[in-house]
């Protein structure tokens, strides 16, 4: 037996012995290591001598720059420091210039873009300043018709590329869009945007009232809740769609009492809504399509403004009146295992990040006449229920929102003077105003 | 009748033996009140309150400084702006030959900490140089990074990864930081360093996450493991690059 076991033995050192080590890259790193990545992001140079290749620059160079910076990854370097040769191709580019101060880059966007025949056409380049081996990160092409908005589009996608590889597989944001209510033109309609404020568009004509859109993750969909007139049951709210492939409303199913605050489950299949139907305003999910609703919640009190963690579909956080003042709760998915997330002041709007790690809602932590603090954004981390206030200006701030990459968040304030849309980067900092036309309130951030 | 007097007299004596005893008694009662126990409590001290600390904001997976350096504009040595010229730089070969045998790194269990409180006894014009006048930016310590990577406290090993894709190991070391959520560590844990090993799949995604050095205390231990597999992916290998995996040594420095 021992013999056996001594021949084993050998036989298993000898086999590791044998095996061939692999050529197995590697290398070492660890936390605490490094500044914030300094990026320079130069203008891109202008290939052809068409009349409309100097003002799509002029966009082009302006929308990179800013989706660049509001990432939150980079340290911009100021276009004054730049070396003031233009590169547009990694012929024309010395990246002792870049790499070196004044500049000291880390990295270097750059490239060239024409019109050409009503077509604009951009190469652009990423080169790491510091690598004069292989400096090539990143290098793309682009074609579209020649308007403003695709020299916008092209810039996204290509701050997008760069954002992915340099921060390590994050999706970029700079192709999202948020959903908001606004105004501006007399009744409160449903509006979209691009995540940066620009190309703002009214998509409902209800000419009424509509509240809480909410884009399906698929994009397909914007499901809100509106006030309509049916002509048997009179005035009630009811979920309504809006399809962005057909851009109109679709049919969707109505139910009885007021129906308030949708929400998507991130894969698409179902959505969770407030309804009084039975009396009491309770959550309530039903199919994409509006089929089989199934009650969640039997409690006297509002529950309301219901959301899905995004990660597992398992969980809902919701807004509850069953203590008194409103506050942020958490249950299953199937209604059970209720737990109460905040225990003071009045908490409202509940946002769940994508990664299903933090909730952040709208809180008065204070509630009462004379309360100090006003209503502000903050996020609490779902398990330890830590929580961190994200804006102290002490106005009212409202419903925010995640954003697909879970650095962002967009939200609704009125410290301008009137209501509206802002966004900040998840620990509050970069905080800057999207919207200043009429009132616009209640943004909800696109999955992609 | 005499003892009757006699009896008088010795109920004196006891009288005031217990009188001095009480007076003793209660004298070392103040006296004790006095030497031992506390008076009052501790205004904004170490009172259990129903309030919950919020120290969320590094754990927001956000990116942010990871180098404290020396604030070189404002530190307590004498300031000496004028402009000297720089000493010209050793120029260094840019082969280095690499030992048939990397020695095994050694662990350091108790990373030194940088003290700010003690200024050099004769500061250099060098050190506290404020880099100003010269026609450029400050750029201090606190801006270089890529360079370091390749150079510095990323050693590239068994291959030329680290010098070729510095930008990747930059990632890496910046998402696992953001991912390490530091609150899961118990308060009474004092400086350690982790060391955890992983590979990157070919489509960014980490595998085989273990830990080769222990810090010796579980929760830290378990902290550092959550912060790689919190992470879906990295982002995929750089397209220049061959190989369908890199091993990464990733070291966890806890300072409270």
């Amino acid at each position: 037996m021992l013999k056996k076991m001594k021949l084993f033995l050998l036989i298993l050192s000898l086999s590791f012995a044998l095996t061939p080590a692999s050529a197995q890259d590697k290398f070492r790193t660890g936390t605490n290591l490094g500044a914030t990545m300094r990026m320079a992001a130069a203008d891109f140079k202008a290939s052809t001598g068409d009349p409309q290749t100097g003002p799509l620059n002029t966009v082009f160079n302006q929308t990179l720059w800013n989706d660049l910076d509001n990432s939150g990854i980079f340290e911009m370097v100021a276009k004054s420091f730049y070396p003031l040769q233009t590169p547009g191709s990694p012929g024309e580019i010395k990246l002792e210039a870049w790499g070196n101060p004044p500049p000291n880059a880390s990295m270097v966007a750059f490239g060239n873009l024409g019109v050409a025949n009503g077509k604009i056409e951009v190469q652009g380049w990423l080169f790491d300043a510091k690598n004069t081996a292989s400096p090539q990160v990143l290098g793309k092409q682009y074609k579209e018709d020649a308007t403003p908005e695709n020299a916008r589009l092209i810039a996204h996608r290509f701050a997008d590329e760069i954002i992915y590889r340099l921060g390590g597989g994050i999706p970029g944001i700079a192709e999202t869009k948020i959903y908001f209510i606004s105004s501006r033109t007399g009744s409160k309609e449903v509006f979209s945007m691009d995540y940066d404020g620009a190309g703002q568009q009214q998509l409902t004509h209800l000419r009424s009232i509509a509240l809480s859109p909410r884009v399906s993750p698929d994009n397909s969909r914007v499901a809100f809740s509106g006030l309509i007139t049916d002509s048997q049951r009179g005035p009630s709210w009811q979920i309504l769609m809006y399809s962005l492939d057909l851009g109109r409303p679709v049919n969707f199913s109505h139910f009885g009492g007021g129906n308030f605050t949708p929400a998507w489950s991130s894969d698409n299949t179902r959505l969770a809504f407030s309804s009084s139907m039975p009396g009491d305003p309770e959550i309530y999910t039903v199919g994409a399509n509006g089929g089989s609703p199934k009650r969640l919640t039997a409690f006297r009190g509002s529950d309301v403004a219901p959301v899905w963690n995004p990660k597992t579909n398992g969980q809902i956080a919701w807004v509850s009146g069953r203590n008194g003042l409103p506050q942020i709760f958490v249950m299953d998915a199937d209604g059970s295992n209720i737990q109460q997330m905040t225990s003071e002041g009045y908490a409202v709007s509940p946002s769940w990040s994508p990664n299903g790690q933090f909730l952040t809602f709208s809180w008065i932590r204070h509630y009462g006449p004379g309360a100090p603090g006003g209503q502000d954004i903050y996020i609490m981390d779902v398990a330890s229920r830590q929580f961190v206030q994200l804006t102290h200006d002490a106005r009212v701030n409202d419903f925010p929102s995640w954003s697909p990459d879970g650095r962002h968040i967009v939200f609704q304030s009125n410290r301008s003077g009137s209501d509206q849309i802002w966004m900040m980067l998840a620990d509050g900092t970069h905080q800057q105003q999207l919207t200043r036309e009429g009132k616009n309130s209640q943004p909800n951030w696109s999955y992609k | 009748m005499r003892d009757l007097f006699s009896e008088r007299d010795d109920w004196k004596k006891p009288m005031a033996i217990s009188a001095g005893l009480h007076i003793l008694f209660a004298a070392l009662v103040i006296l004790a009140g006095y030497v031992s126990g506390p008076r009052g409590q501790m205004w904004g001290g170490d009172t259990t309150g129903s309030s919950v600390t919020a120290t969320l904001v590094s754990t927001i997976p956000l990116p942010h400084p990871q180098v404290t350096s020396d604030n070189i504009v404002a530190n307590e040595s004498k300031g000496q702006t004028q402009s000297i010229p720089k000493p010209p730089v050793e120029e260094k070969p840019e082969a280095v030959p690499i030992p048939e045998n990397p020695p095994k790194h050694k662990i350091d269990r108790n990373p030194v900490t940088p003290t700010y409180n003690k200024p050099p006894a004769t500061p250099t014009p060098q050190d506290n140089r404020v880099p100003s006048g010269a026609g450029g930016p400050i750029s201090g310590p606190f801006a270089s990074f890529a360079a370091a990577n390749a150079r510095g406290g990323i050693s590239a090993q068994g291959g030329d990864f680290g010098s070729r894709f510095a930008w990747y190991v930059q990632a890496v070391s910046t998402k696992v930081s953001n991912n390490w959520y530091t609150i899961e560590i118990g308060s009474n844990v004092g400086p350690h360093r982790v060391w955890v090993t992983f590979d990157v799949q070919r489509d960014g995604a980490p595998t085989n996450v273990r830990i080769e050095q222990s810090s010796g205390v579980p929760s830290l231990d378990q902290s550092t493991l959550r912060a790689v597999q919190r992470i879906d992916t990295f982002g995929p290998l750089p397209p220049g690059y061959s190989g369908s995996k890199v091993s990464v040594e990733f070291w966890f420095d806890y300072q409270r």
